[in-house]
């Protein structure tokens, strides 16, 4: 069973990681940016699997980070897509 | 399986990496570096240090990320050039100095004494008097605990650092955080995940005691959710002047190094722990100490003050 598990991960990594170095390649930045959401759901996929197959304990935490943080990396490029279209900001310092 | 799962992992944040190193474009590169954090923290678990593998998701995936991105956000506002990429020489010395620094530590591990040198036992042995069940927290609160209220006082001084290069004239204002318009997502992403975000940070701190996790993973979580709900314009940017924000931000290691002398009266030496009540005394400096750094991390990303105190 957990050799099943662990060819499944194995076999999500290597589909994120082929999606993820497409996307990086990808004309607009906010197209690149969903390698990092693509990272998010793939990387918590495979940890949750790996987690089940070995049983050790706070790898679903992990998992969990991974999700939120991809989330947050999103919203944390739109603070550089904005100011990048608007070189004059509201704050001339 | 397994091994065929390492080589592929390995070989992955290589090929990232690599990535990273060619990007043309300073904002490519920072995105593939968020993308490297992740993925690194993978590579964590899969050596079984799932609490090394949280702090490298939350400190290098998503603190560093927004750092560097406001940073090259920031430089492209103000049209500063780096416009120069570096030399293929230059990055032909990077490549080799780095290169040389891997083989280095390579071999040093390669010639560690079999078995290696280890106080694994000893710590595990002193586990039981401290209460908790996570050796990383004992040994972060407990057997060094000196080393972690300087790592604290660090990052307080770190700020300081920051807020120092504000004009005299926007001391104690507040930073310039928030985007000049804030699109409808992330309006609808700042309502979304905070909520769930502030549950796995607290989560994340409680679990510190006995599972994987600690205030660093918790501080960065609830810093993250904060500056979420300021780049949205949900909630405007602090002043850096206010009593309350600056009680926060001192009250952790205050509340720490206020334990570790009461240590000399009530257990005989400093930052020692009265028999059986080192656990509660442990948990409640880590809270403390959590919504300290959290306030800390968001404060250092927001960056110095950009406007006068009052407007």
């Amino acid at each position: 069973m957990a050799d099943i598990l662990t060819g499944a991960a194995l076999f999500i990594l290597a589909v994120t990681a082929a999606g993820l170095f497409r996307t990086l390649r990808a004309g607009a930045p906010a197209e690149r940016l969903m390698a990092v959401q693509l990272l998010g759901t793939g990387g918590a996929a495979a940890l949750l699997l790996l987690g089940t197959a070995s049983g050790a304990e706070g790898v679903s935490d992990v998992a969990l980070l991974l999700v939120l943080f991809a989330a947050f990396s999103c919203a944390a490029f739109a603070l550089g897509g904005d100011r990048s279209t608007r070189p004059e900001g509201e704050d001339g310092a | 399986m397994t091994l065929l799962l390492d080589l592929a992992l390995a070989a992955w944040l290589l090929a990232l990496a690599m990535h990273i190193g060619r990007a043309g474009e300073d904002r490519n590169a920072i995105i593939a570096f968020i993308a490297f954090g992740l993925l690194l923290g993978l590579g964590w678990v899969r050596v079984s240090a799932p609490d090394v593998a949280l702090t490298e998701v939350a400190i290098g995936g998503g603190g560093t990320g927004i750092l560097l991105l406001r940073a090259e956000a920031h430089l492209r506002k103000r049209r500063v050039g780096l416009a120069r990429p570096m030399s293929g020489a230059g990055k032909a010395v990077a490549a080799l100095v780095c290169g040389a620094v891997t083989l280095g530590l390579a071999v040093a591990v390669l010639t560690l004494p079999n078995p290696a040198p280890s106080l694994a036992p000893a710590s595990a042995a002193a586990l039981e008097g401290t209460g908790l069940g996570n050796p990383v927290t004992a040994v972060l609160l407990a057997y060094r605990a000196l080393d972690t209220v300087l790592e604290k006082v660090v990052v307080v001084l770190a700020l300081i650092g920051v807020w120092s290069l504000a004009p005299d004239a926007f001391w104690g204002g507040a930073p310039a955080l928030r985007s000049a318009m804030a699109p409808a997502s992330l309006t609808y992403l700042a309502r979304l995940l905070p909520p769930f975000g502030v549950v796995i940070g607290i989560y994340m701190f409680w679990a510190g005691a006995d599972a994987p996790g600690g205030t660093f993973q918790a501080g960065m979580v609830l810093a993250a959710m904060w500056l979420l709900v300021i780049l949205a314009g949900l909630r405007p940017e602090p002043e850096t002047g206010r009593l309350a924000l600056r009680l926060l931000l001192v009250g952790g290691p205050a509340i720490f190094l206020l334990i570790g002398f009461l240590g000399f009266a009530i257990a005989g030496g400093f930052l020692a722990y009265p028999e059986g009540a080192a656990k509660p005394l442990i948990i409640g400096m880590e809270a403390a100490l959590a919504v300290s750094l959290a306030v800390t991390l968001a404060l250092l990303v927001a960056g110095p003050a950009r406007k006068a105190p009052g407007s």
